[in-house]
């Protein structure tokens, strides 16, 4: 798969590769069993340092995304999709939640928020 | 674990001009450290100190427990060593000037260096002197690792070099940190820096400002800007290292390190704020408020005014 790292957005570069292995399984661009890159092999691939990769690997694996495969490398999990796909509720969640504070914010009526949201949704939907 | 690279108190002036005044600094082993800091600030007279090119007026400083003054020679043996104009000999070839290298390094220098330049395709036939900018900085790359030192000292390697070459150099320097060695870089490059940097250390004036894990500082490091209700309205300076601060008409942008959860919350209460926004700021707008800004004492203590200074 291919990664977008975007040092300089204020998210951690280890926050971004764990979101974008997430997305990446839950999309079915990664599936189970399949290896993912060594940490040297990353970290020269995207030319970023190779802790930030290992602390992104860990945390993979902490949240049972990926596992060991002895002698091998990194595999991802076999129920990891069902997982990463609830991931990615979690994380869109939190998006739109921040888009509706911000429209809340911005002094929005609820009824307002809601026409809006309809519009778009329409919109997106008939393309 | 002793530090690779170790300063201690160094002081060094020139006709006119205090370069650095008082430097203290200890590099981690098998990290990567990097070294920011406006022209000027003193960074590569650092590095000349280190690789023994010129001599302290005061303090210490070691590479590897070696003296960088008295045993240079024998560091200079045991690094590598790339500056933004690297001194190569312009009427040898690039295989010539690998084998004649080959000979103050052990065995396997020349294998190594041979490899390198064909990984970095560069034409082996040709003279130094008919290379290009970026194909030289390529051959100092080759001949400054080939001997796979401990500790890789980098002074603006990429410097004018185009995209490419300088994805080779990252590529390089991350590597060297995989397998667990050093590598000091001195850099403007600060995008790049932001993604291969273990440690960062800002030096400003001659002196260290900041020096911690790059981690660390961006995760402790918060943008605030408030939104007051007059211009003229005074408001304490919020807990934490205030890096610096800024004016314009009824907002303050406020560059702050370890401001906890009850020093924002003490800005959101305070009279005449009225929106108070924070963000992660990236590596650049650190660098340049803690080069820009004047440097605001830590406050532990008592929380001081401050007036527009727009």
């Amino acid at each position: 798969m291919f990664f977008s790292i975007d040092p300089s957005n204020g998210v951690p570069i280890y926050e971004q590769l764990v979101r974008q292995v997430k997305f990446a399984v839950a999309d079915g661009v990664l599936v189970s069993g399949q290896m993912i890159p060594s940490v040297r092999q990353l970290a020269q691939q995207l030319a970023i340092n190779p802790n930030t990769i290992a602390r992104a690997y860990t945390q993979l694996q902490t949240e049972l995304v990926i596992e060991p495969l002895r002698g091998r490398g990194m595999v991802v999990r076999k129920d990891a999709f069902t997982r990463c796909s609830k991931a990615r509720q979690t994380l869109l969640a939190a998006s739109l939640r921040g888009v509706l504070a911000e429209c809340l914010q911005s002094g929005l009526t609820r009824e307002e928020l809601v026409e809006l949201f309809e519009t778009e949704l329409m919109d997106l939907e008939s393309k | 674990m002793t530090a690779v690279v170790s300063v201690n108190g160094v002081f060094k002036g020139f006709r006119g001009c205090q370069a650095l005044r008082g430097i203290d600094l200890q590099v981690p082993s098998g990290v990567v450290f990097a070294l920011l800091g406006e022209n000027g600030a003193g960074k590569t007279t650092l590095i000349r100190i280190l690789t023994g090119f010129l001599h302290a007026d005061a303090g210490s400083a070691e590479i590897l427990g070696l003296n960088c003054e008295t045993q240079s020679l024998t560091i200079r043996r045991q690094i590598g060593y790339v500056s933004d104009a690297p001194a190569l000999y312009d009427w040898m070839t690039v295989e010539r000037i690998g084998w004649f290298t080959s000979a103050f390094y052990p065995t396997g220098f020349q294998a190594n260096y041979e490899e390198l330049i064909r990984q970095f395709e560069v034409p082996v036939e040709r003279k130094i002197k008919q290379l290009s900018k970026g194909q030289r900085a390529k051959v100092a790359l080759a001949l400054a690792v080939a001997h796979e030192p401990e500790l890789l000292l980098l002074d603006e390697p990429t410097s004018g070099l185009d995209p490419l070459v300088r994805r080779q150099f990252l590529e390089s320097m991350v590597d060297r940190a995989a397998t667990g060695r050093t590598v000091l870089l001195s850099s403007h490059q600060i995008d790049e820096v932001e993604r291969v940097a273990d440690w960062v250390a800002i030096l400003r004036d001659g002196q260290v400002a900041l020096v911690e894990p790059l981690a660390k500082l961006k995760q402790s490091t918060q943008q605030v800007i408030l939104s007051l209700s007059d211009p003229l309205v005074e408001i304490p300076l919020p807990r934490g290292r205030v890096l610096h601060h800024t004016t314009r008409g009824r907002q303050r942008q406020i560059l702050v390190q370890d401001m906890d959860a009850d020093g924002l919350a003490a800005l959101r209460n305070t009279t005449g704020v009225q929106h108070v926004e924070t963000k992660t700021p990236s590596l650049e707008e650190i660098f340049i408020a803690c080069t820009r800004g004047e440097t605001v004492p830590a406050a532990d203590d008592l929380p001081q005014a401050f007036s527009p200074t727009a």
